[in-house]
């Protein structure tokens, strides 16, 4: 390709007119390899670009224009006080005006955590006028990831993370915004905000980081404004539906495995020297944890139990007995491994329509009580009886278990306000999605992202008994269950070992295990997603059989 | 990206450095984009086959500037006679070119369009005028116009531009964006004065008016432009006070005249599938149907604005290939 030379008559190539002329040119062979990089077109055009370059400057261009987008103050006022450089060398050029946009005098993207805290802390420019805004902690864990799973070159790498870090947090501020609107019934600015984020999120990145998540939150506020607060289809998926969601979670990300394997922990050592045990479990599903514990039961010393599993679940519409299905292919697998066991299915749509008399307990028989994220879907009160969680509990301490092993998530989503609520849910799932993303087996990430967004529906467009994701945190439930009568048992630095260790082989760099005061955590960084715990009823001198 | 990367870079810039130079209160930097326009000087020595020289308009003080294909005789390099005619046997189309920059940016030697002249040079076997219109905010209408007409008449009166048996000049107008809208305005003053122009090539004209159409609706802001730029230009071109449906703006608008019965050129109108203000492009077309008057419609449905300023897509090599046609109409 000729090079259209307009600085020397004769149609030598020597590049673009801006050169110096006085200084010598580089030795031909040099100059012909830079020459012949550069894009021959775009040199017509009077720019200078590397061919290799063309992406880096296409995306800085990207960059720059949501800059200029964000950009507080007249923009023209700020171009003319810009020193530019040579408009040819675009890269450079681009790169000139983004160092002004990005750190203007205005900028609002300071936040600080407290390491003693582990609160937020905004900056002094935000206290008054602006609501609590979350930590969006995309920015430092996408580089990590991008980093440990070498997704992009260096260059591009700083580019997205920066990009995705001004729209980010100019999303985020549109959300706060629109929950503000939607908590003080203001509709029609809810609505506007929400074209206005529709509108920004087709600028952002929406396959991964703040983008992905924004986008489900957009989702949620715009079902709770246009569909009401009656969950609608996405909260009315059928159960099998629901057990096919749950399982890609239980595969894509290492939650529900810790949880599985953390709660079995505690019940193999609570039925240590006991002949006869019953494990209720309050949400079989496709029954994943428990193959485990029957393995280990079958390993213990001095032989195994006499297994009887009690699984709850809701009922099955097209006929099929789902839960009898599983509970088949458990005793299928006890049968290999020497198990004496025994299944009870119990179809129940709600965990509070479960009488205690459908488990059967027989009074000889060591109880566990195993509850994986389900006691807070208790919490939603009815004012016309009892609240259900209390109902539970007690007939729950009426069986007078061995142990009770409460697995819930770690975050604080049922309170009353809903900007407060919705913050919580902001910080928590974008958190969540960030870990997600160290998952790259696919449907598995899919589907769980699924699973995830339909809890966020259910926190964000729900209310009454429609809203069943009341989440609350493990400081809360302690009271709580301590109130109805459970005494916390601890659950053992040899757990808290055997998790971390679990989670190194199996899982990204990023999660961490932590302990809590005799309970275990989970979490995507510094911050615990999910809570393991196993509480006794305190004895108080009777037996209790339900009647 | 519907365009290539080096497209998209390009146009991305302009709009971007666009956005820098127009103030909200309809101003305009003007340093600044003089500063930011690439240019490029005249070659009397052949590149490719074209050599370009400037003439300054006595009148407007300003740069026209003439692109020709070079002599078959390497010895007459260098070199221009403006003694002789370009051919007395056969007819050599001269296009007069009116560049785009929505009245307000780029010249007749920015890179873009010395670049875009000698490709047309190149492919289309023609000779290339491109005008240096006056620009608004500082000229608004109708300076662009009064230029095209002045810039067409010292053409048509150049006998070194005549060619074929009848030493003619054979003028065809052309232009992109607002080149295209002044193309049309002075093809129509030249109606009147019954100075006789060959063919109108509009490429994605300028045209707009007071109400807003579903392509301006659902294109607005997705391949480059918005409605709120095109208004900027708008409102920096006419007179103060005056709306989009001015004729300038919307010639077969409520404010419009028909050209009925008048001798106005035959038309080549190209639209890009893809430009917000296609449905006032395809109204122009309309109106000319309607007015009696020639039109050819080039519609290239996956084409953005600025196409045709990289010639790596089909929808370049399509359009030269048309207008070829369109200027030599025997061949």
């Amino acid at each position: 390709m000729v090079l259209y030379d307009s600085a020397t008559l004769g149609g030598s190539c020597s590049g673009s007119s801006s050169s110096s002329s006085s200084s010598k040119p580089p030795p031909l062979q040099q100059r012909q390899q830079t020459q012949q990089d550069i894009d021959g077109l775009l040199a017509g055009a009077g720019y200078r670009v590397r061919s290799s370059e063309l992406r880096k400057v296409a995306q800085r261009l990207e960059r720059l224009e949501t800059a200029m987008v964000n950009s507080p103050a007249d923009l023209s006022q700020l171009a003319s006080d810009t020193i530019h450089y040579n408009p040819s060398d675009l890269a450079s050029w681009v790169d000139s005006l983004l160092s002004e946009f990005i750190q203007p005098p205005t900028c609002p993207s300071e936040f600080i955590m407290d390491p003693e805290t582990n609160q937020t802390v905004v900056s002094d420019a935000w206290t008054t006028a602006e609501p609590h805004m979350p930590q969006v902690h995309q920015n430092i864990s996408y580089e990590q990831q991008s980093l440990n799973n070498q997704l992009t070159v260096d260059n591009q790498l700083t580019v997205v993370t920066a990009m995705e870090e001004d729209s980010g947090i100019r999303l985020v501020h549109m959300l706060m915004t629109c929950a503000e609107c939607v908590q003080r019934g203001d509709f029609s600015l809810a609505t506007s905000c929400l074209e206005d984020m529709q509108g920004l999120l087709t600028r952002v990145n929406t396959v991964c980081g703040i983008g992905k998540v924004a986008g489900h939150f957009i989702d949620a506020l715009s079902r709770r404004i246009f569909q009401g607060i009656g969950g609608g289809s996405i909260n009315g998926g059928s159960a099998y539906e629901n057990e096919i969601l749950y399982h890609h979670f239980y595969e894509a990300c290492p939650y529900l495995k810790f949880a599985h394997f953390t709660a079995n922990q505690a019940i193999l050592e609570a039925f240590d020297g006991h002949d006869c045990v019953h494990v209720v479990d309050f949400n079989l599903m496709h029954g994943l944890q428990w193959p485990a514990l029957i393995q280990a039961l079958a390993l213990r010393p001095g032989g195994p139990p006499l297994l009887r599993l009690t699984g709850i679940g809701p009922p099955s519409p097209d006929g099929r007995d789902s839960l009898r299905e599983i509970g088949l292919r458990l005793a299928e697998l006890a049968r290999s491994v020497n198990v004496r066991f025994a299944f009870r299915g119990v179809a129940a749509s709600r965990l509070e329509d479960v009488k205690p008399w459908m488990l059967q307990v027989n009074p000889k028989e060591s109880v566990a009580v195993n509850s994986i994220m389900q006691l807070h879907r208790l919490l939603g009160s009815d004012l016309n009886r009892n609240s259900p969680i209390e109902t539970v509990l007690s007939w729950i301490r009426s069986l007078n278990p061995k142990i009770m092993t409460v697995v819930e998530q770690e975050a604080n989503h049922n309170q009353p306000g809903f900007l407060d609520r919705f913050t919580e849910a902001l910080h928590y799932y974008s958190t969540m999605f960030d870990s997600l993303e160290a998952c790259t087996v696919q449907p598995n990430k899919a589907l769980a992202e699924i699973y995830i967004q339909r809890e966020i529906a259910n926190v964000v467009s729900c209310e009454g008994s429609a809203r069943v994701e009341r989440h609350e945190p493990l400081c809360k439930w302690r009271t709580r269950l301590s109130g109805a009568g459970f005494r916390p048992l601890h659950l053992g630095s040899n757990a808290y070992k055997q998790a971390s260790m679990l989670l190194t082989l199996f899982s990204a760099e990023g999660y961490s295990v932590e302990e809590n005061d005799g309970c275990l955590t989970l979490g995507w960084h510094s911050r615990p997603l999910i809570a393991a715990s196993a509480w006794q009823a305190v004895s108080d001198g009777t037996v209790d059989f339900p009647a | 990206r519907v365009v290539p990367l080096n497209t998209w870079v390009l146009i991305s810039n302009f709009k971007l450095a666009y956005n820098l130079q127009r103030r909200p209160d309809g101003t305009f930097n003007r340093d600044l984009s003089e500063f930011l326009d690439r240019r490029v000087p005249a070659n009397i020595n052949p590149v490719d086959g074209v050599f370009s020289f400037d003439h300054v308009d006595g009148a407007t003080g300003l740069l026209n500037r003439v692109y020709q294909p070079s002599s078959l005789n390497e010895a007459q390099w260098g070199m221009v006679d403006l003694e002789k005619p370009l051919s007395t046997t056969e007819i050599v189309p001269v296009i007069v070119f009116f560049h785009g920059g929505s009245f307000t940016h780029s010249s007749a030697n920015s890179a873009i369009y010395d670049t875009f002249c000698r490709r047309l040079v190149s492919l289309c076997k023609a000779v290339v005028v491109s005008v240096n219109y006056r620009r608004s905010p500082e000229h608004r209408y109708p300076c662009a116009y009064d230029d095209g007409w002045a810039a067409l008449k010292w053409v048509k009166s150049r006998t070194w531009l005549q060619s074929g048996k009848d030493s003619n000049v054979h003028v065809y107008l052309a232009g992109d964006s607002s080149g295209g809208n002044i193309a049309h305005h002075v093809a129509v003053r030249a109606a009147e004065a019954d100075v006789e122009v060959l063919g109108n090539i509009l490429l994605h004209p300028m045209f707009g008016g007071q109400k807003r159409t579903e392509s301006e609706k659902r294109l607005d802001g997705k391949y480059f432009v918005t409605l709120h730029d095109r208004d900027w230009y708008w409102r920096a071109y006419l007179p103060d006070g005056e709306d989009r449906d001015h004729p300038a703006c919307n010639p077969f608008g409520p404010r419009g005249r028909s050209l009925e019965g008048l001798k106005f050129p035959k038309s080549l109108v190209v639209v890009a599938g893809l430009d917000l203000i296609q449905d006032w492009q395809l109204a122009y077309v309309e109106g000319l149907k309607k007015s009696g008057q020639e039109v050819k419609l080039l519609f290239l449905e996956k084409a953005t604005i600025g196409f045709y300023f990289l010639p790596n897509n089909n929808h370049f090599y399509c359009l030269m290939e048309e207008i070829k046609n369109f200027v030599n109409p025997n061949c």
